[in-house]
């Protein structure tokens, strides 16, 4: 049979017969978009932890004390002038922070506020977006001078951020002049936000807000990525050296780009559970397809007899039921991956990340067509290898 | 002298055994037949006789255990899988007691079917196949569907179908079976038409009416096959 006139008559079995038509294709529907959405939800929380982090330097290694509140033996700015004299390491500055309320005219907010060197600044990527940044000389002269985070800024003025610069604000009872307001940048990857924090210059904060307690963390910044870990092994003998109570064990030493990739990894693990999902969902829709197909298989059984008998030959009702399969996977498939696109903005009105992506669409297709094929074109198969005799007599 | 009919079907000695478990049935004992072009036979039996066993053989649908089957000239049992369907497709039309239609086709492409898979082109085949059902009295019910003909109409694009090739040979196994005695009437008319304009045909039935009907009876017993009763 010429190939048109092959796919006139499989045409006209799809369309001449509806119901069995659309149990199959709602099989390969469901399969397709769930296929789809997983994907998309896997990338989504991918895309979601890279931003997170993107923020962050990986060549960034925080060292902290191993226990909260007052220790016998902080970390002091000594210890970052001492880890300087590293080679692996380009950067090291104290940090404090602290859990305290500010006040700005009739608004207060129960906030952070960190006491931070310049140079803190430039590696969070921090820049004043209004007024200006703090300074070699605030630290120096002690200024008690504060700088905003931009989300802080706004809820202590209910909005009108710009009208807070310049003016005193309150920070655990003790008085700053604001002179700038960060721009905007998001998590910091700590789990917390600067956006919603203020800074004071270190020995400010050192001075005034934290007194004995100070319990600083120090921020260092390693030369390059591939000097991060001996980096480390600097910090620990230079913490071993000098706190010779307990050495570098009482401390903690992280490195943002091992963070990173543990985050990555929990994303890149979720995204294969739910593949696994979605690969029974498929195999559970495929047996939904193949019942359908055993259901009809009776009267087709009889018909692909009635076919031999007036001169199809075998491959010839193989072909016309492997492409009738295909047709009906990859229609199924397509209609899936629609209905998978619609649904990406409503999983993102919920708050749930999905990003629809070429592979989703490739991934759910291939499924589509393998699971329609294997299950559609099995019991098929395996009529069409009945001699013309037993599949006229099939009953 | 006259000069000998070409013979259709030349089967010898055909036997065919069931094995069933243990035990062997001997379906068809010995069968030997011939069959010229232009008959018009009827094999006549009680159910149970062999005579569809002898009905699927002669149409290239089974295969004896044993002995020889010739039609039309070419060696039968020596066929591939694909050139028996070759031969079912060109040599032979087939008429079924259930008619057999594809439901979801319309008549017309019913009756297309066999010529398509012979490769014929659309626009040609759709030609010849309109002619035949014209001639049979279909004419007007070309783009209806099985369900939407009575048995009898069902009957006639069957027939239609079968000649639409000019097969050598028209195979029906129990035509009448399925149809009121008015429609078999016009079936049985049908075929003596058929059989007036050069076809040759057999007709498998247990119907002695039928037979009656036939210019030539052989009779079909526990297998074995008498000239007469």
């Amino acid at each position: 049979m010429r190939l048109k006139q092959l796919l006139k008559l499989i045409f006209t079995n799809i369309t001449q017969n509806k119901v069995r038509t659309f149990l199959t294709t709602l099989g390969v529907i469901v399969g397709t978009a769930t296929i789809f959405l997983v994907v998309a939800i896997g990338q989504g929380g991918e895309a979601q932890v890279n931003e997170q982090y993107s923020k962050l330097n990986v060549g960034t290694i925080i060292v902290m004390p191993a226990q909260r509140g007052r220790v016998a033996d902080p970390l002091t700015k000594k210890d970052a002038e001492l880890f300087l004299a590293s080679a692996n390491i380009a950067q090291a500055f104290p940090l404090l922070r602290g859990n305290g309320t500010i006040n700005y005219n009739n608004y207060s907010a129960s906030a952070t506020f960190m006491a931070v060197e310049p140079e803190f600044q430039t590696s969070n990527n921090l820049t004043a977006e209004l007024g200006r940044n703090i300074e070699e000389e605030d630290e120096n002269k002690k200024n008690r001078v504060a700088m905003v985070g931009a989300e802080l800024a706004n809820t202590l003025t209910d909005g009108n951020a710009s009208e807070i610069v310049g003016q005193n604000i309150s920070i655990s009872g003790r008085r700053f002049e604001v002179i700038g307001i960060y721009n905007r940048v998001g998590d910091s990857g700590s789990g917390q936000s600067y956006d919603d924090a203020a800074f004071v210059p270190y020995s400010v904060g050192e001075k005034y807000l934290l007194g004995t307690r100070a319990n600083p963390t120090i921020n260092v910044q390693a030369t390059g990525l591939d000097t991060v870990q001996a980096a480390i092994a600097d910090i620990q003998s230079s913490l071993d050296e000098n706190h010779r109570a307990g050495g570098a064990d009482q401390f903690r030493i992280m490195d943002a780009g091992s963070r990173l990739a543990a985050a990555q990894e929990s994303a890149r693990s979720m995204s294969m559970l739910l593949l696994a999902v979605a690969v029974v969902v498929l195999i559970v829709s495929g047996i939904g397809i193949m019942n359908v197909m055993f259901v009809t298989v009776k009267e087709r059984t009889k018909e692909i007899g009635t076919l031999k008998a007036i001169g199809a030959k075998k491959q010839e009702i193989l072909n016309q039921f492997l492409i009738e399969a295909v047709i009906i996977s990859l229609v199924g498939g397509i209609i899936g991956v629609i209905v998978g696109f619609i649904t990406v903005p409503i999983l993102r009105y919920f708050e749930l990340a999905a990003i629809a992506s070429v592979s989703g669409v490739l991934l759910g297709l291939t499924f589509s067509v393998v699971t329609g094929v294997f299950f559609g074109f099995y019991p098929a198969w395996k009529a069409a290898d009945l001699s013309p005799l037993e599949a006229l007599r099939y009953e | 002298m006259v000069e000998p009919k070409k013979c259709v079907i030349d089967a010898s000695n055909l036997v065919k055994i069931y094995q069933n478990g243990s035990e062997e049935l001997k379906v068809l004992d010995d069968v030997s037949i011939k069959v010229y072009d232009g008959d018009f036979m009827a094999v006549l039996g009680p159910s149970g006789s062999g005579k569809s066993t002898l009905m699927n053989i002669l149409g290239c649908l089974d295969i004896p255990t044993t002995g020889e089957y010739y039609l039309d000239g070419l060696n039968v049992l020596t066929a591939t899988e694909n050139e028996l369907a070759e031969i079912r497709n060109r040599k032979i039309g087939f008429i079924f007691q259930k008619f057999n239609l594809l439901p979801r086709l319309t008549a017309l492409q019913n009756v297309m079917l066999p010529l398509l898979y012979r490769g014929m082109d659309e626009g040609e085949a759709e030609a010849l196949a309109r002619g035949k059902l014209t001639l049979l009295g279909l004419g007007e019910r070309l783009g209806h569907r099985p369900n939407e003909l009575s048995g009898g109409q069902q009957q006639r694009v069957a027939i239609a179908r079968a000649i639409v090739g000019n097969p050598e040979l028209l195979l029906a196994d129990e035509p009448t079976g399925n149809l009121d005695s008015k429609s078999s009437e016009d079936a049985m008319r049908i075929f003596q038409e058929l059989n007036e304009q050069g076809n040759t045909i057999v007709i498998i039935t247990h119907d002695v009416e039928v037979a009656d009907q036939v210019k030539k009876l052989v009779y079909i017993r526990d297998g074995k096959l008498y000239e007469n009763n």
